[in-house]
């Protein structure tokens, strides 16, 4: 069993996912089926996710986390031979439906990725991406943008004085901040990161952790991550998934000190994984 | 324990050997490459440098000769081997200029029998003749003529006199003593015009007419006098042709054509020196077109009959300057060349059409009382300080100079000054036009509508194969398409010719509907796809329907050929070729820029394609899918990022392609018609540099100036495909440096 430092028991939190109102639900997946041609990957996938949190998926290589993860921005869309089955619902409406404008879908879900991905401009184009593609150009919007994201990313203070620098330039902490900023320059509902600090050296790694935690005022957070420290120390939920399935889903502290189920406490001490 | 060690240390020389063997071994190929490439650049040079030599000028012998006052002309023989000199009392003498005696008399010819010689005139050089006229006006011409022969495996030369008009001459009916005389014969008939002493100026026709009874050759004279002008002239030539004879007088410059002796006519007339000069020599230049004209303040200026606005006329073309009032004007045989002596025996080498002063100065002391130019240019004879002397001359390229190359240069004959190449010819006094202008015009000419047409195809095609395309069908495409750059350009550049070529022209308007028909067509099958219900689509695999669009165009461009007589017809009154030509005044070639377009382009597409599609492949996914995640649409993470990032590939391609289509010879050489001409249109042919040097190379003779122009035509696009690579190489890496990924 490891150690929960004292901040994790602070954030435990007593409501159940399963219990939560359709208030305090930011997503809910019903009956999420998805496949690779012939080949299934997602089974049988119930779950809401609380709004306003941070909730963390864990489990080995290749139990579907972030396939899970890429459902919920349709990024699984990209694989030709990917077929999902089931509903995605934000704010009540199914994301599979076939009115749903992917590209505004994804306005509203953002997502960071494991790699820093900085596109190969500079840093305030970096910022501005997502609001140039949606047209904007008004140079103080763009600006102010600019500025709150990147303060809320913790990189403003460091990159103020060389936006117009490529972002190459950055580290991979900063580069992987910067990526956040844009993620939410454009202000979206939910925020995906897809083992956001598995590239990432140690203290690069506690600076986006914190940042975890001061956006989770703001965003809905969505965290897949293999370290279980990491999904200890930042989540409010966790979810333990094992082949394709979603074994088990509580609030991080009990998922941690009592998990319910036997496979999770192989994973979570280590049998497997 | 200590076989172990022993293995292991075994095992670390082969290692360590090993290692070395590959260092040295790919440094040395590497410095290999680069010599290799070096040579090539200064071998090239190596050629091409003598072209820009200087002309040197130095003193080979000195000959022996009495009575030097008596000289009337000097000469020399093809090999330089044997001189003449004519004298005032009509002795042609020969000294031999090899062996042991080298500069001494070998032989002697009376020409006129001790007569009295009242005038004297010179051919034109490359003629070789001298008429002496006898106060009897008995006119005898005399050749120098030198016999081959060959006596103990060595070669003789022996010299000889040769009587076109017999030794006895022809009587000239002139009433009174000839005192001034020009001539050109050939053995077709002869020109004569002269002035004698009662100030009539004559030209008489010399025709010969073969006597079927005894055999014997008659010449039958036609005279005229001379129109338009009288009183005493100063100077008379005759071209070769006798077609044009020349007058000069005060300054003052009569042109007759001469062609008719019934009808001599005065082609024109004008002032060639300022009132304030004097004409001090006149010259023909070699080929005959050009007159020169020397006067009193050293200035020589070419004239010659240019076709203009107001007709055919007499114009100044361009003027040399010497420091000193020219004595003489000497031309070369065959080149535009010509050497003007001065009062204070300075001697000035002049090329005409290059406008260039090849050589000014002093080689011996005191006044140059006559000269002559060898055959081949190889040597000039003089007498000065009354000794003879025999000079060697190098020479070989002065028609050549940088300006000559790249400017515009006013040749004999043209009406302006043009760009022109136009290497060889059958006759020979034909001067060869070097301009490098109108190939290096050709080569850019060819390369810009090449890759007009194989950028827009290779790059979008690259550009849906890496992105959009399925991976299954990629793995068929990208192999297949890279297959047809392994198809021999020659196999390109026959079917171009001989096939395409003629399609084009019969069927221009189809294409022209194929290239406007062919967007609209495929978009209209992409929309009307794109609506179709799901049920339908989802019977072709996902990536597959692209194919859809093979029928499509198959059928638009059949359709197109099969309705392209109709079009005809309705719009271009049945031939387009003719519409194009007549109507529009377009000047039309089969072998045009537009079939070359297609087909080189089509060489090069699979060059661009290759290499712009690995660019855009390998830009990495988690860039798009990052832009895509940001609620990019595909075109927009294309345009905005993956293009973006693929920049520096993208561009190396077309500059790789570009480099190509510049070096690209079989497909230029066999579709266009390689005319050298300046035109960007596109139903204009063009020849360019490595065509050009593909025809040309197996018939120049090697170390000629032609020979040397085809290595500066390679230099030349060595340099230019040098300074393509290098640039792209550089914009390439500003480009990596600004946009590649990580």
């Amino acid at each position: 069993m490891i150690s929960l430092s004292p901040e994790v028991t602070k954030l435990h939190n007593a409501i159940s996912p399963n219990e939560l109102s359709a208030e305090q639900t930011a997503l809910e997946m019903r009956d999420l089926n998805l496949f690779y041609g012939d080949k299934q990957a997602l089974y049988n996938i119930d779950m809401k996710i609380p709004k306003g949190k941070v909730t963390a998926f864990i489990g080995p290589s290749g139990c579907g986390k972030s396939t899970l993860l890429r459902c919920i921005n349709r990024m699984n869309d990209l694989v030709d031979i990917c077929q999902v089955k089931g509903e995605i619902l934000l704010e009540g409406k199914n994301i599979y439906d076939k009115d749903i404008d992917v590209a505004n879908l994804r306005q509203n879900v953002g997502m960071v990725f494991q790699r820093p991905n900085p596109f190969p401009k500079s840093i305030y184009e970096n910022v501005v991406y997502g609001l140039r593609i949606q047209g904007i150009k008004d140079k103080r919007k763009l600006d102010e943008v600019v500025e709150t994201s990147l303060r809320k990313a913790a990189l403003w203070d460091e990159v103020k004085d060389r936006l117009n620098d490529s972002a190459f330039g950055l580290s991979g902490g900063q580069q992987q901040r910067l990526v956040i900023a844009r993620a939410i320059a454009i202000e979206p509902k939910v925020l995906l990161l897809d083992e956001p600090t598995s590239a990432l050296d140690p203290i690069s790694t506690l600076t986006i952790e914190e940042l975890i935690n001061d956006l989770k005022e703001t965003y809905t957070v969505v965290i897949v991550t293999h370290n279980m420290q990491q999904a200890a120390r930042v989540s409010n939920y966790a979810a333990f998934m094992f082949m394709g399935e979603l074994i088990e889903y509580s609030d991080t502290n009990q998922l941690f000190t009592t998990p319910a189920k036997k496979k999770t406490e192989d994973y979570i001490t280590g049998r497997y994984g | 324990m200590l076989q172990t060690t022993n293995q292991t240390h075994n095992q670390n020389f082969i290692r360590n050997l090993k290692d070395k063997v590959a260092k040295y071994g790919v440094t040395t190929g590497g410095i290999m490459v680069l010599v290799a490439l070096l040579l090539i650049f200064f071998y090239l040079l190596y050629v091409v440098q003598p072209i820009f030599d200087d002309v040197s000028i130095d003193h080979k012998l000195d000959i022996s000769i009495t009575m030097p006052e008596n000289t009337l002309a000097l000469g020399l023989d093809d090999h330089v081997e044997t001189a003449f000199r004519l004298t005032k009392d009509a002795k042609l003498e020969f000294y031999t200029l090899v062996g042991a005696n080298a500069g001494s008399l070998v032989k002697t010819f009376d020409i006129t029998g001790g007569d009295q010689i009242s005038s004297f005139a010179k051919s034109m050089v490359h003629l070789n003749q001298y008429a002496y006229v006898t106060d009897k006006n008995q006119l005898i011409i005399a050749e120098p003529k030198f016999k081959l022969g060959f006596a103990n495996n060595q070669r003789q030369i022996s010299p000889q006199i040769n009587y076109p008009l017999t030794n006895q001459g022809i009587f000239l009916n002139s009433d009174s003593v000839i005192s001034k005389l020009a001539f050109a014969f050939t053995e077709q008939g002869g020109g004569v015009i002269y002035q004698n002493e009662q100030g009539h100026i004559r030209f008489v026709r010399l025709d010969a007419e073969v006597n079927f009874m005894t055999d014997e050759t008659e010449w039958v004279q036609t005279q005229i006098n001379l129109p338009a002008v009288s009183g005493q002239v100063d100077y008379l030539l005759m071209t070769a042709d006798i077609s044009r004879a020349f007058v000069v007088q005060n300054g003052q410059l009569f042109v007759f054509n001469t062609r008719d002796p019934e009808n001599v006519s005065l082609v024109s007339k004008g002032q060639v020196v300022d009132y304030d000069k004097q004409v001090t020599a006149t010259s023909l230049l070699g080929g005959a077109n050009s007159i020169m004209i020397a006067d009193s303040s050293g200035e020589i200026s070419q004239w010659f009959e240019v076709n203009g606005e107001k007709g055919r006329r007499f114009e100044k073309i361009r003027s040399f300057k010497s420091k000193q009032a020219v004595t003489d004007l000497y031309p070369e045989y065959f080149r535009r060349s010509f050497v003007a002596t001065s009062e204070n025996g300075e001697l000035g080498v002049y090329y005409t059409t290059s406008q260039a002063t090849l050589f000014n100065g002093e080689i011996t002391k005191g006044k140059i009382a006559t000269m002559s130019v060898a055959p081949r240019a190889d040597a000039y004879i003089l007498q000065a300080n009354k000794t003879v002397q025999v000079f060697d001359v190098h020479n070989e390229h002065p028609e050549v100079t940088w300006s000559a190359l790249w400017n515009e240069v006013w040749y004999e004959g043209y009406s302006e000054p043009d760009y022109v190449w136009q290497s060889t010819s059958a006759s020979d006094d034909f001067e060869s036009k070097f301009s490098l202008v109108p190939i290096t015009f050709g080569t850019i000419k060819a390369a810009f509508y090449a890759m007009l047409f194989s950028v827009p195809i290779a790059l979008s095609a690259a550009i849906y194969t890496a992105y959009f395309m399925p991976a299954k069908i990629r793995t068929l495409v990208k192999p297949t398409v890279e297959i047809m750059e392994a198809l021999p350009t020659v196999i390109l550049g026959f079917l171009a010719g001989l096939w395409l070529a003629p399609l084009i022209e019969t069927h221009l308007a189809a294409l022209l509907v194929l290239v406007f028909g062919l967007p609209v067509c495929i978009l209209l099958v992409a929309y009307i796809w794109h609506s179709l219900p799901i049920s339908i689509k989802n019977r072709l695999p996902v990536g597959w329907d692209s194919l859809i669009l093979i029928p499509v165009i198959i059928l638009l461009a059949w359709g197109c050929i099969a309705m392209s007589p109709w079009l005809n017809d309705m719009f271009f009154d049945g031939d387009v070729r003719l519409f194009i030509t007549d109507e529009l005044g377009i000047s039309f070639d089969q072998r045009n820029s537009l079939v070359v377009g297609i087909a080189m382009g089509f060489a090069v597409i699979p060059t661009i394609f290759s290499i712009a599609e690995d660019a855009v492949f390998s830009v990495p996914k988690h860039l798009s899918q990052g832009s895509l995640a940001l609620g990019a649409s595909q075109w927009q993470t294309l345009v905005r990022v993956v293009l973006l990032t693929a920049s520096p590939g993208i561009f190396s391609a077309v500059m790789m392609g570009l480099g190509r289509a510049v070096g690209e010879t079989m497909i230029v050489l066999m579709a266009t018609g390689n005319t050298p001409i300046m035109d960007w249109s596109i139903f204009q042919g063009m020849r360019t540099l490595s065509a050009n040097i593909a025809v040309e190379m197996p018939e120049s003779e090697v170390g000629s100036t032609h020979y040397r122009i085809l290595f500066l035509a390679a230099f030349v696009l060595f340099v230019f495909t040098f300074v393509f690579n290098t640039i792209a190489e550089f914009v390439r890496q500003r480009l990596r440096d600004k946009y590649s990924s990580l």
